[in-house]
């Protein structure tokens, strides 16, 4: 965490003063996308910066389903399953990803190639069903176009 | 001043209250579980609902006076929804009454009977989660129970300040948990926590499946750990409960203490300090007057005590400020005169205690320092050549500092070596057997109250300075 700090400060000056504890989003956020998630020593080092009591930060990192505490595959499948995906077949995408994969949500491939979850509504309800791979959204997902895509990621 | 109607009453509000708390003050009733009045505002259980004429429904304490807003506290619509309310606050409740200390004590215990009185709607199962979780040395969780009211928390945050608490995870498996770098251990103020729990959640382990609490009465009575003088309510045994069968001394044992509020010297909070008391008071007794570690009627040994007295021509007396108001003006009254009089510090702070603080902890661990240096004056023990006889009143005194040839009598209520020292040892009452005033360090003066009988040989020190100032038998 510590080649952060100088950008932490940055942020700093855009809170005002006594309202430290409200740095720790963004902070964790920036460290979890330097080392794709958040270890142990980067809470007890966030606390010190920011001047507040772990358990702080540790209610940030638990109320967030989308802070990991652990790393992840290389690629990140995240399937919606709310309604919309639902109602448009998400199970069965789902399901077919599980096989080629044989991986369950909330499990990794033994080569730390792809993590696969379960998450609720990305806001893409009009191209159900939908995930996203890292950071990115790929929509109206078909059995072929899913066979495709994971061709594409290595 | 906004002129605000509550139930229809006109009622002059200032700018900075809430609903809550000007409804609390004029005597209508809006039931709570987060709120409290020594602690920030969360609005999280929503059962202070009320209606406010044009806006509908809101929560009452998260809800600022304004110039003639009409509530009503009781409307059918707030009745509705209070019970919807407790229906999903019991959702994932066990509802395990029966083996839960709180019991009788318990809000959401009393809110149901008198709010809802529904069964479960719910047809799924309830969240598990941990049981007699170790939140410190003093203090278990359960999270079973727990309503999240997070009142426990912001104690920690904002009057203990130990930052010892917080909440993991959210919705249904959200939990308190402690944290490693502040253990709630070394938070003198932690079991607070246990009294504002509204529910069974924080559980004394002290306390744990001792006793019903409608077994039990409460006195008030003053904390003697330092000059603070914390008001607290100490819990015993009703003597219509008292138990026959068992071991007799069950009856008068102190159960527990808890703070009494008291807005001029301790608001709703003691210190762990003040819990213990039961540690302090039921150490071993000593019940019988002896003469030279020889035991004797109480006659006998005050006539004995008369005539050393008597004899005494430079007799010293080191007082207690232990001793009560009274008992301290009466020792001034009668024997002032007879002894020269010094102020002895009964009570030592004890290693790893804390010193002070600027919430509720003094420096001086003993409760009537003011009111005996008010009277005796401010000087050290000294003892002048030809000192023959000293009066030591209470625990406390190293008796190798006293002058080697000077006779002894000493007023003592527990068990001590040194109570076979003295010429005369004569057993006192202590505080739970008697009526009495401290006087704190900034001068405020609280009562306290006997729960207990004392034992036929020990004597209420102010009975035992009169006796000792009437003129000796025979010797008119």
């Amino acid at each position: 965490m510590k080649h952060l700090v100088p950008e932490f400060e940055k942020l700093r000056e855009r809170f005002p003063a006594g309202f430290e504890s409200s740095l720790a989003l963004p902070c964790l956020r920036r460290i979890q996308e330097d080392r794709g998630y958040v270890a142990d020593s980067d809470i007890e080092e966030l606390a010190v910066f920011l001047g507040v009591p772990q358990i702080q930060i540790e209610e940030v990192l638990s109320f967030y389903t989308q802070f990991r505490r652990k790393p992840i595959g290389r690629w990140h499948l995240q399937f919606c399953h709310n309604v919309s995906c639902s109602m448009n077949g998400a199970e069965n995408v789902l399901a077919h990803v599980e096989r080629r994969l044989g991986i369950k949500p909330g499990q990794t491939t033994p080569d730390g190639r792809y993590t696969l979850s379960t998450v609720e509504c990305l806001g893409s309800c009009g191209t159900a069903p939908m995930m996203m791979v890292n950071d990115g959204y790929h929509e109206n997902l078909t059995l072929a176009k899913l066979d495709e895509l994971l061709q594409g990621l290595k | 001043m906004p002129e605000i109607f509550i139930n229809g009453q006109a009622i002059e509000a200032r700018d900075d209250q809430t609903v809550m708390e000007v409804a609390r003050e004029h005597g209508h009733f809006i039931p709570y579980f987060c709120w409290h009045p020594q602690l920030s505002v969360v609005g999280n259980c929503r059962m202070c609902l009320v209606e406010v004429e044009g806006r509908g429904l809101d929560i009452a304490c998260n809800m600022p006076v304004a110039k003639g807003m009409q509530v009503f506290t009781n409307s059918e619509e707030v009745q509705a929804h209070r019970k919807a309310i407790l229906q999903f606050i019991t959702l994932n409740h066990p509802v395990d009454c029966g083996i839960c200390d709180k019991a009788g004590e318990c809000v959401l215990q009393d809110y149901h009977y008198e709010y809802s009185g529904q069964r479960s709607l719910s047809h799924d199962e309830k969240v598990r989660s941990t049981k007699f979780y170790n939140l410190s040395n003093r203090i278990l969780l359960d999270n079973e129970r727990c309503i999240l009211c997070l009142r426990c928390t912001r104690f920690t945050h904002e009057v203990s300040k130990s930052m010892a608490l917080g909440v993991e995870r959210r919705g249904d498996v959200s939990n308190i948990r402690p944290v490693e770098d502040r253990p709630l251990s070394e938070d003198p103020y932690s079991d607070n926590i246990i009294d504002i729990c509204p529910v069974g959640a924080l559980l004394s382990r002290q306390f744990l499946h001792k006793s019903r609490v409608w077994f039990l009465q409460p006195t008030p009575s003053v904390c003697p750990g330092c000059a603070r003088g914390c008001t607290v309510q100490i819990w015993h045994r009703k003597p219509e409960w008292k138990l026959k069968a068992l071991d007799q001394r069950q009856n008068e044992n102190i159960a527990r203490v808890t703070p009494l509020d008291n807005p001029a010297v301790n608001g709703p909070w003691i210190c762990n300090k003040g819990r213990d008391l039961a540690q302090m008071f039921e150490r071993v007794r000593a019940d019988e007057p002896m003469l030279k570690g020889r035991p004797v009627t109480v006659p006998a040994a005050l006539d004995e005590a008369r005539r050393l007295i008597g004899a005494a021509r430079h007799p010293v007396a080191l007082v207690s400020n232990w001793g009560s108001n009274e008992e301290l003006e009466t020792f001034k009254d009668k024997l002032g005169e007879v002894f020269h009089c010094f102020v002895k510090q009964d009570w030592q702070r004890q290693p790893g205690e804390r010193i002070e603080d600027d919430l509720l902890i003094r420096g001086d661990k003993n409760p009537n320092t003011t009111r005996a240096r008010e009277l005796f004056g401010h000087a050290e023990p000294d003892f002048k050549d030809g000192t023959d006889l000293v009066l030591v009143w209470g625990e406390g005194f190293d008796f190798a500092r006293l002058p080697p040839r000077a006779g002894i009598i000493f007023l003592n209520s527990y068990l001590q070596p040194e109570n076979g020292h003295a010429d005369v040892f004569l057993p006192v009452s202590i505080q739970t057997e008697r009526h009495g005033h401290y006087t704190n360090f900034e001068g405020t003066i609280s009562a306290f109250e006997p729960c207990f009988e004392k034992k036929p040989g020990v004597l209420h020190a102010e009975d035992l300075i009169k006796a000792l100032a009437a003129p000796a038998r025979g010797h008119p």
